[in-house]
């Protein structure tokens, strides 16, 4: 597939990225006064800017095409794997609310407020190292889907596609931080929802409207595609019911920890940045819902293409679908504004993740470890090179994806799925130490190799299914670190009572409520 | 470069930069303690 521009997609594409750089370099003034409007706007934008960046972030390039592949694939049963995200429904009212009360910066902040001593400052600068790479590598691997897309689009080699777009969007990440972010974000979220929406209704239209693809359906027996509760059975088949109470699970149970998802951690960021505790809330829920929405209009135009063209067997092709009737399908003259759409989608995922790796490194590794005693002045200019060093990162990731991503895909499971327990517990339990997140976290990396690789390698288990392999690693971890936990002490209580003060957690918490009662620093039948 | 040389350099970025801040927040708890 090969467009060729015009001189009008030209236009409109000039003017589009004129607006989307010219939009964050108008908030230079405001990025440049200190670390907290760097990085967080100064904590003072309104519910709907945060929001949108939600949307905005969680819409990346390659999003369509994963999308494509399990809709083309499963059906409407697809959209269950995108439903993962539903966890945001429920983080909205309780740890959003918690996170943006304890006014960390970054999740690794939050993790020296929650624990102690030694341990906490631990945990914080192993998360800040390792916030570091993940942001690197999401650069990296959302590069690489732009590289591809611009491949098949125009015949460019893949590097341009790489480098190019991650050079225009650091101007703005770079001059202006989070506020540039953040407002580009805006604009470019509203502009890709109304294209998606409108590309996507133009590929139903031209496979006959909703009628039309039923009966088409209908005529190749494939009408079970419109059942999203086509289940295969409970455990067998390609798409069993044991897996969708596993997914609902981890969804719904998920909104109660900090870290469950990867998408935490830029929701984090998006909650931080925000007025009141109040808005961090509707930020993250209405971004959620959004981003639910936006998979069933892509939803309906995958349908489409399927009905269109039913026989592809290739994974790599039908990936392509929504890219695919978006471009066959547009009238003539507006290629450009779609190319546009596509172009804000990876601009707002790409300048989030510069911004937030930098938060990371100048916050927590710089301003926290190496100079404490830093100007704002010198934190913002830390905040720059950070950026450059994410920017340089994702070049090095992006060029090499092709040949690791099964690898990093591996490393980023294991952070999901022995880990998803521990997010939780440290939220709700005062219990839980910080030398139980540690084990949990190197139980995990040794039980994920055995588990998903070693043991099937030498037959002494079957090769599991995914959703068998998150119970099982569940399961194991915590063996490790419930004992840890136990027979190690507590973190100091002064040091939890303040924690209980700031955040008032919700859950198991007793002690430590008696304990900030004691001290005075909170007062009985005080509300929140 | 070859695939395995890939892997090895995605990886020990991975953890080699999450391990430098393990140690970075050891080294500096320490240095802050003797000082009190």
């Amino acid at each position: 597939m090969m467009i060729r521009f015009n001189f009008l997609d030209w236009v409109w594409l000039g003017l589009y990225l004129t607006l989307m750089t010219g939009c964050g370099l108008l908030f230079y003034r405001l990025g440049k006064r200190s670390e907290a409007d760097f990085f967080l706007a100064g904590r003072g934008l309104p519910w709907w800017i945060p929001g949108i960046s939600v949307y905005a972030t969680h819409t990346a390039t390659d999003t369509p095409m994963w999308v494509s592949g399990v809709i083309y694939k499963y059906g409407l049963r697809g959209l269950w794997y995108s439903f993962f995200s539903a966890w945001c429904a429920v983080a909205a009212f309780v740890s959003a609310r918690i996170f943006r009360r304890s006014l960390a910066y970054s999740q690794a902040e939050w993790q020296s407020l929650r624990y102690g001593g030694l341990g906490g400052e631990l945990l914080r600068g192993w998360m800040s190292g390792w916030g570091t790479f993940l942001n690197m590598f999401i650069l990296g691997w959302v590069s690489m889907a732009m590289g591809k897309l611009c491949n098949y689009l125009f015949g460019w080699d893949n590097w341009v596609g790489l480098v190019i777009p991650s050079i225009i969007v650091a101007i703005y990440v770079l001059s202006a931080g989070y506020w540039g972010v953040v407002m580009a974000d805006f604009q470019q979220g509203i502009i890709a929802f109304f294209i998606i929406v409108f590309a996507s209704l133009w590929g139903v239209k031209a496979a006959g409207g909703p009628a039309g693809i039923i009966t088409k359906l209908n005529t190749l027996g494939e009408s079970w595609r419109l059942n999203p509760f086509h289940f295969s059975g409970f455990f067998g088949g390609d798409f069993p019911l044991a897996w969708f109470l596993t997914m609902i699970f981890i969804a719904v149970l998920g909104g109660f920890g900090m870290g469950t998802s990867i998408d935490w951690y830029a929701e984090a960021q998006r909650i931080q940045s925000s007025r009141t505790v109040r808005d961090a809330a509707y930020s993250i829920w209405w971004g959620t819902a959004l981003t639910l929405t936006r998979n069933s209009f892509w939803a309906a135009a995958i349908i489409a293409f399927f009905v269109l063209y039913p026989h592809i067997t290739d994974a790599q092709q039908y990936e392509m679908a929504w890219y695919r009737i978006a471009f066959e399908q547009i009238p003539a003259g507006l290629a450009g504004f779609l190319f546009a759409g596509i172009i804000a989608i990876h601009f707002s995922t790409i300048s989030t993740h510069l911004n937030l790796g930098a938060v990371y490194l100048t916050r927590d590794i710089y301003h926290h470890y190496i100079n404490p005693e830093a100007s704002e002045r010198r934190l913002v200019m830390a905040g720059r090179v950070a950026t450059a060093i994410l920017l340089l990162g994702s070049f090095i990731y992006g060029l090499m994806m092709e040949e690791i991503t099964r690898w990093l895909i591996f490393a980023l499971w294991i952070m999901g799925a022995g880990m998803w327990l521990p997010n939780i517990l440290q939220v709700i339990w005062w219990r839980f130490n910080s030398w139980g997140y540690l084990s949990a976290w190197i139980a995990n990396l040794g039980f994920s190799w055995l588990v998903v690789w070693i043991l099937p390698a030498f037959g002494v288990i079957p090769e599991l299914p995914d959703y068998l392999q998150f119970w099982a690693l569940m399961v194991l971890t915590a063996l490790v670190y419930i004992p840890v936990t136990l027979l190690t002490p507590p973190e100091n209580k002064f040091h939890l009572a303040k924690y209980y003060a700031m955040t008032r957690p919700i859950g198991w918490w007793k002690p430590i409520k008696q304990e900030a009662l004691r001290l005075g620093l909170i007062k009985e039948g005080g509300g929140r | 470069m070859n695939r395995g040389l890939f892997v090895v350099l995605g990886l020990t970025i991975a953890y080699g930069v999450s391990f430098l801040g393990l140690l970075l927040a050891y080294f500096s708890y320490r240095r802050r303690k003797g000082g009190r």
